[in-house]
């Protein structure tokens, strides 16, 4: 870029999404920066004794690292091309194929969304495990097969956990490129004589290729740096992933700037899948199927295909959700979990666990909070990412493409690292111990699916639409609020949804955020699930999944409203 | 006009004013000097348990009641004035709430408030906060968190008045409660004549599968298992034999102790290495099949409430710890199912109550794996476990 261009950004008033940019960047980085700077430092229990770079001469010379590392690329890879290949097949058929039951199969893929990762690590286990679990003892009480053919415990175990849990996003960022195709470039493909099936593999999945990689790193960056899924299904079956040496850093010496030193690893990681998806997508405009040309997306007729598209979703819907749920349930009324307890749940039902966890401590004061917090930052959060992407796509300005990295750099960095450097900048200030100081620690940690969502989407919609109104002497206002933010209508709907539902169940960020007397539900309601307590955890996700399943349907069917569609 | 350099140069200095900010609150120059100067001090403080006797005496109840009585009343008027207390523990929300109602309401004017995380959770804040100066909570009421959160200087020292009555007892902390470690099994699974008769048969090739092993390489209970055998058996030979056997076993290895329990209950493994008692105790009230073994030692560990060092309440915080170690306080703690700490008190998850009169159990008073696990285990067992 040129002095011309950069005083034509100025011009059209450029400036101010890059000082929006610049101050989410800096509230971005300063936690990051503050971790950093904690991992050029040794010390003993917090207290720093030298500035030199031990911590990472440890994690270089760490044997293991390599084996943990390819476990971690083999589990992360595995369940982001599991859950984004499954989502965007699912939100090609919901947006493009004449599916029956629309109304009810536009929500069954975002349903298992509401359940927790950690409920749904419990609910496979209970139903994987090679000895006590529910599959492999159905097989021998029915068909006498004594091997265990399914092993949670295995990385194939992990990676269909993770996996499944992948899809919504992966649904959630393909649908709206899907729903926002111009139609003439797959008539072009009719015309000419192609078929159906090969203008979708050559036309139509092609053209959606940088939302995919969009949700893909997203999907990858959070498998590497998962920690549930690793310690509940990978330690007992000897898979070691490289998060855990990070959490080893902080639970076995309490050492943050060895356990960023690791971290950093994961960056390189992240930094490298960045290059490759910025390398992927270095050619917008061939992607931009949203262009200056009115027109109405075209639903394909796929004959009796419909109900082998309405029995795919459905499966999901029952692997995603509907059969983890009825496992907890079952968990939730019966006195201990067992093969037999289970299948006889009928004579061993009681709602002790129910009475439990409606008279927790602070379950509706948590919940009040939660909600209220997540609503807000969803909002705020989805707003500074568009307005980001937008800034790197659509502004003149030389140097945006560092929010490219910044927007999604704390998606490397584990939950417990990102909140000790929040804490570290918090603590003393007015801010700490306030919903504030949560609330600014939720938006550094969801910033990255905003953004990237957003960044996704902006690439499908053609420059000509901007430049119309530059070339008119628009303003950035003009071209953000007239043309960028309703076109990008349905993105921001599945964007708000998604951090909302991931917000109103984190703990890890949460944890050290909240205060004495500061009680946030995710926080008190899944302790449950920390301490062991198995059947009252399932009877608080039960309630937990309940209470957002309704609010969903009530929200989608009563009000009409629109998360992604 | 907005070149690279000045978009860089518009980061960078908010990014500094943010950072100095933060790093100003992360320095507290004066505080942390002096908690540095006071870290290592703090270490070769003569801080270890003295395992006490199994039961106690009328006489020694007879005395505690009496100092129990003579410091309340000393206490509480100027912790009234204090009017708050701040509770950092591992606890359950619930039973953290059970404690500090039953406290507040002996103690009318002093408002009770907890945080509730893991240990690693509490000694990060505690940590950040206690460098960054703030008189930020009071208590810590947890079992690995306090001996750490003592070895950076962050705890106060308070020897209990009540310490005559206490089976493990700490110059420094007040030991309020205990963690009781038994060696369970799934009564579905394993008949009890197979069942191992001490903690070092578990480790033998017949129960190889049938075992749910405790990761030795986390500070969890194998490892606090571990260091307790350690110091009772003073023999290195037969410690490294053990830790070989246990991993000629190839069992799969587990970071968290519930999730093996369950798995242990759920039928996937029969013996669980090791669990906790009031964990065992519950269930089998529920009618689980599951049970513990008698015959094998219980490992003890402290759980403590230490007073923060620069704590804003800290009558408020000793008043607590007397009161938990009270009668009223065992009490309290006993009708949460959580194990009490004095040896003249009949619970229900008691040594006595659970394993009878004769039982020796094995307690964990290794001053280095209390303190600084890590460097314990890289000492003692990574040779030999990873080896």
């Amino acid at each position: 870029m040129t002095w011309k261009a950069n005083r034509l950004a100025l011009r059209q008033g450029s400036i101010f999404p890059l000082c929006a940019s610049a101050v989410a960047g800096v509230v971005i980085m300063t936690p990051i920066l503050v971790v950093l700077w904690r991992s050029f430092t040794s010390g003993k229990l917090g207290f720093t004794v030298a500035i030199n770079v031990d911590n990472y001469l440890r994690v270089f010379a760490d044997k293991d690292i390599w084996p943990m590392l390819s476990n971690s690329v083999i589990y992360a890879g595995g369940s982001a091309l599991l859950g984004t290949g499954l989502g965007g097949l699912l939100a090609w058929i919901v947006a493009r194929t004449n599916t029956p039951g629309k109304a009810l199969v536009e929500l069954m893929p975002l349903y298992p969304l509401l359940m927790p990762p950690i409920m749904k690590n419990i609910a496979w286990i209970l139903l994987l495990a090679p000895k006590s679990g529910i599959l492999n003892g159905m097989l021998e009480q029915f068909l006498g097969i004594t091997y265990p053919v399914f092993n949670a415990f295995s990385m194939a175990g992990m990676i269909w956990t993770f996996g499944i849990a992948c899809v919504p996003l992966g649904y959630l960022f393909l649908l709206p490129v899907f729903l926002s195709f111009d139609p003439s470039l797959e008539e072009s493909a009719y015309i000419a004589g192609s078929r159906p099936i090969n203008t979708m593999l050559k036309i139509t999945f092609p053209l959606a290729i940088p939302a995919f990689i969009s949700a893909f790193v997203l999907n990858f960056l959070r498998a590497l740096r998962s920690f549930e899924t690793p310690v509940l299904q990978g330690t007992p079956g000897n898979i070691k992933v490289f998060v855990s040496r990070v959490y080893d850093s902080m639970a076995l010496e309490f050492n943050t700037g060895l356990a960023t030193a690791y971290s950093v690893v994961l960056v390189i990681l992240s930094v490298l899948t960045l290059y490759f998806y910025v390398r992927a997508t270095r050619f917008s405009e061939r992607y931009a199927t949203i262009t200056g040309k009115g027109y109405r997306v075209r639903v394909i007729d796929i004959g009796p295909w419909k109900y082998v598209t309405f029995a795919a979703v459905s499966l999901y819907f029952l692997a995603g959700i509907a059969i983890p749920f009825v496992v907890l349930i079952v968990v939730s009324i019966i006195p201990y979990f067992d093969y037999d307890t289970f299948m006889s749940f009928p004579s061993h039902m009681a709602l002790n666990n129910y009475r439990t966890v409606l008279r927790h401590a602070s379950f509706l004061n948590g919940l009040r909070n939660s909600v209220l917090l997540s609503i807000v930052i969803a909002v705020i959060t989805v707003l500074a990412g568009i307005v980001m992407a937008f800034t790197i796509h659509r502004t003149r300005a030389f140097g945006t493409k560092i929010f490219e990295f910044i927007g999604t750099l704390p998606l490397a960095f584990p939950p417990l690292v990102l909140s000790v450097g929040l804490v570290i900048i918090f603590v003393g200030t007015p801010l700490y111990n306030s919903l504030w100081a949560l609330g600014l620690g939720l938006f550094v940690a969801y910033f990255p699916y905003a953004f990237r969502n957003a960044s996704g989407a902006i690439v499908n919609i053609h420059k000509e639409l901007d430049e119309a109104a530059w070339v008119h002497g628009a303003k950035w206002r003009h071209v953000f609020f007239k043309i960028t933010l309703p076109i990008l209508k349905p993105a921001v709907g599945g964007a708000l949804f998604y951090i909302f539902i991931e917000a109103i169940r984190n703990v890890d960020v949460a944890v050290l955020l909240t205060a004495p007397g500061l009680e946030y539900g995710p926080v008190t309601l899944f302790e449950y699930f920390r301490v062991g307590q198995w059947a009252e955890a399932a009877a608080g996700g039960v309630i937990y999944l309940i209470i957002l399943i309704v609010a969903v349907s009530v929200a989608k069917f009563a009000f009409k409203m629109k998360f992604s569609l | 006009m907005l070149t690279k350099g000045s978009l860089f140069t518009t980061l960078a200095l908010s990014a500094s004013v943010f950072l100095s900010s933060a790093l100003a609150a992360e320095k507290a120059p004066s505080a942390v000097k002096e908690a540095v100067k006071s870290a290592p001090a703090a270490v070769k403080k003569p801080g270890g348990q003295q395992v006490k006797k199994e039961t106690g005496s009328a006489t020694a109840t007879a005395k505690a009641a009496k100092a129990f009585a003579q410091v309340s009343a000393e206490l509480y008027p100027k912790a009234k004035q204090e009017g708050n207390l701040v509770v950092y523990s591992v606890w359950d929300v619930e039973h953290l709430r059970v404690i500090t109602e039953a406290f507040m309401k002996r103690y009318p004017g002093i408002k009770a408030t907890y945080w509730q995380g893991r240990n690693p959770e509490i000694v990060t804040r505690a940590l950040t906060e206690f460098q960054g100066g703030q008189a930020s909570f009071d208590v810590v009421l947890s079992d690995n968190a306090p001996p750490v959160l003592r070895a950076a200087g962050a705890i106060m020292d308070y020897n209990t008045v009540q310490r005559e009555v206490l089976y493990l007892h700490d110059p420094n902390m007040a030991t309020v409660s205990l963690q009781i470690q038994a060696l369970a099994f799934n009564t579905k699974k394993i008949k009890p004549a197979d069942l191992p008769k001490s903690w070092e048969e578990v480790a033998t090739p017949k129960y190889k599968g049938m075992v749910a092993l405790d990761d030795p390489m986390r500070a969890g209970p194998l490892s606090s298992m571990l260091a307790g055998l350690k110091t009772q058996w003073k023999d290195d030979a037969r410690f490294n034999n053990f830790i070989r056997n246990l991993k000629a076993l190839g069992v799969p290895v587990h970071k968290s102790t519930s999730a093996m329990f369950r798995l242990v209950i759920a039928g996937e493994y029969a013996i669980c290495m090791p669990a906790l008692l009031h964990d065992v105790m519950e269930e089998m009230h529920k009618g689980t099949p599951v049970s513990y073994v008698k015959t094998v030692p219980p490992v003890v560990f402290p759980r403590q409430a230490a007073i923060y060092a620069k704590a804003p309440n800290p009558n408020a915080a000793k008043l607590f710890a007397e009161w938990m170690i009270s009668d009223e306080g065992q009490r309290t703690t006993d009708s949460i199912g959580r194990e009490t700490s004095r040896n003249d008190f009949k619970a229900k998850t008691s040594i006595e109550s659970a394993y009878g009169k004769a039982m020796k159990p094995l307690p964990v008073t290794d001053q280095l794996f209390l303190e600084d696990p890590k460097t314990w285990l890289d000492k003692f067992v990574k040779p030999i476990w990873e080896g």
